[in-house]
């Protein structure tokens, strides 16, 4: 699509917060102000969201892999967003069960796939941040 | 849900009010207020046997899917409770529960005006020399509600706790309410679950009337930074002080997106104007428990959000919005309490 879908949703953003919001007043300027928000979280998730998805699959595939949790095989063949959110739901269900299960061992093999997880879900965050949060 | 407008408030309150007469019911419009309840403000004007009176109203309606599993009783109750206590919060006037009138409960209060409450106006470069201020204020009147004995407030209306129980009941409510909302799997949050029922807290110093959402933003403060009234009250319940302190000092509610918790002050300055003015220790594991616990609270609420969302005939914005702004940073504050960060 063209004008790229960041910049247009970028635009969009900024015609709503800086001249369709201030014309309103009230609740209704309160929803314009959010939605410009969101249009630029839009923005920002767009471009990369696939790919974040592919890779955190793969981590989240490897580290099921060394914990010995079954899952769907990789890589991802439908590279819809849709389709990449729903694997990526189905194995972080299966990390749940394994870090739980990890957390009861007293091993050095439980707390160093303990540390391999907790590096793929911080990854996970710093991957998934937006621009606009407080944190 | 069904439109209120100036004519209908008019009409019902004059059959609400028998002694009320001339009923004016005028500038009727919706506040951008609140993700959990619909707020409405008005002019109002009436005649009795003392004479005309002239108030200015605020409406507080309950919708059909909110984030926040309360009603218009609970906090109508809460504020009259605590109300004449040192906790300045707007006189309660009117609680109408039957949903013939305007589909959901509603309930009338004094509107203070005149005043803010925007958490992110006082992050503006020209409210800086007023944070001291504010943080005085904030910090303070939660610190004197946590002084307030129970016994002194009817409080009849919450549920019950115990200084031992709070907590596991706090995290078992809102575990569940996690259960209950429908955005997939959360290891981050399901972790600090399991870490949080391996560490229990200490019972609480005292058992206290907690506010439950005590933050920039629902409070109203003056020009001069002086905070005014402690608004929304509708998550309060009896329980842990602290609980009150940690919810201030989340990083998501750090609006100016640096280490000023609330936006207002450092977490020690925080901590420090609270223990002067409740009296009590905000003791570092007890309170770093209930950090940890009101992520998990939060995440519950966003997530909450998300189904009132999908399941409204009405979505509203602040919903989707918060859920998408939200989320992701509460996680990485978990992260972050857990030294996982």
């Amino acid at each position: 699509m063209k004008p790229s879908v960041p910049a247009a949703v970028a635009n969009l953003a900024a015609l709503l917060r800086d001249d369709i919001a201030p014309a309103l007043t009230g609740f209704r300027a309160g929803n314009a102000g959010m939605a410009a928000a969101m249009f630029d979280m839009v923005a920002e998730e767009w471009d990369r969201a696939a790919a974040r998805l592919v890779a955190e699959n793969a981590a989240l595939r490897a580290v099921l892999t060394r914990g010995g949790i079954e899952h769907a095989p990789g890589p991802d063949a439908d590279l819809r967003v849709s389709a990449l959110e729903a694997a990526n739901e189905a194995l972080r269900e299966r990390l749940i069960t394994l870090h739980a299960a990890v957390e009861q061992r007293d091993d050095a093999d439980a707390r160093s796939l303990e540390n391999a997880i907790w590096d793929v879900l911080r990854a996970s965050v710093e991957n998934r941040r937006i621009a606009s949060a407080n944190f | 849900m069904k439109p209120i407008t100036e004519e209908s408030m008019g009409r019902y309150l004059s059959a609400r009010m028998p002694n009320w007469r001339h009923v004016m019911v005028s500038d009727f419009h919706r506040l951008p207020m609140g993700a959990s309840r619909e707020t409405f403000r008005f002019d109002l004007a009436y005649e009795d046997e003392t004479g005309r009176h002239a108030q200015k109203m605020i409406l507080r309606r309950d919708p059909p899917a909110s984030n926040v599993d309360s009603d218009r009783r609970h906090e109508f109750c809460a504020y009259q409770a605590i109300y004449g206590h040192g906790i300045p919060v707007p006189r309660m006037i009117l609680l109408e529960e039957d949903p013939a009138h305007f589909d959901g409960a509603i309930s009338l209060a004094e509107d203070l005006r005149g005043f803010h409450n925007s958490e992110y106006q006082i992050q503006e470069p020209a409210w800086r020399d007023r944070l001291p201020r504010l943080a005085e204020g904030l910090w303070s009147a939660m610190g004197k509600l946590a002084a307030v004995p129970t016994a002194d407030l009817d409080l009849e209306f919450m549920k019950p706790a115990t200084a031992e129980s709070t907590a596991a009941q706090e995290l078992d409510y809102w575990e569940a309410s996690l259960d209950a909302s429908d955005v997939g799997p959360e290891p981050i949050t399901r972790a600090a679950i399991r870490w949080l029922r391996r560490n229990p807290p200490p019972p609480a110093q005292k058992l206290a009337m907690v506010h439950g959402d005590f933050r920039a933003g629902n409070f109203l403060y003056d020009d001069a930074g002086e905070l005014v009234a402690v608004l929304d009250w509708e998550m309060a319940h009896r329980g842990d002080p602290l609980e009150d302190l940690a919810w201030s000092l989340s990083r998501v509610l750090s609006f100016g997106k640096d280490d000023r918790r609330s936006g207002v002050a450092p977490r020690a300055d925080a901590i420090r104007i609270w223990e002067k003015a409740s009296g009590l220790k905000a003791d570092p594991a007890g309170l770093h428990w209930w950090e940890l616990m009101m992520c998990i609270k939060g995440q519950a609420i966003w997530n909450a959000g998300v189904s009132a969302w999908k399941k409204s005939d009405d979505p509203q914005v602040i919903h989707a919005y918060a859920a998408w702004w939200l989320r992701n940073a509460q996680d990485r504050a978990m992260l972050e309490l857990m030294g996982k960060l």
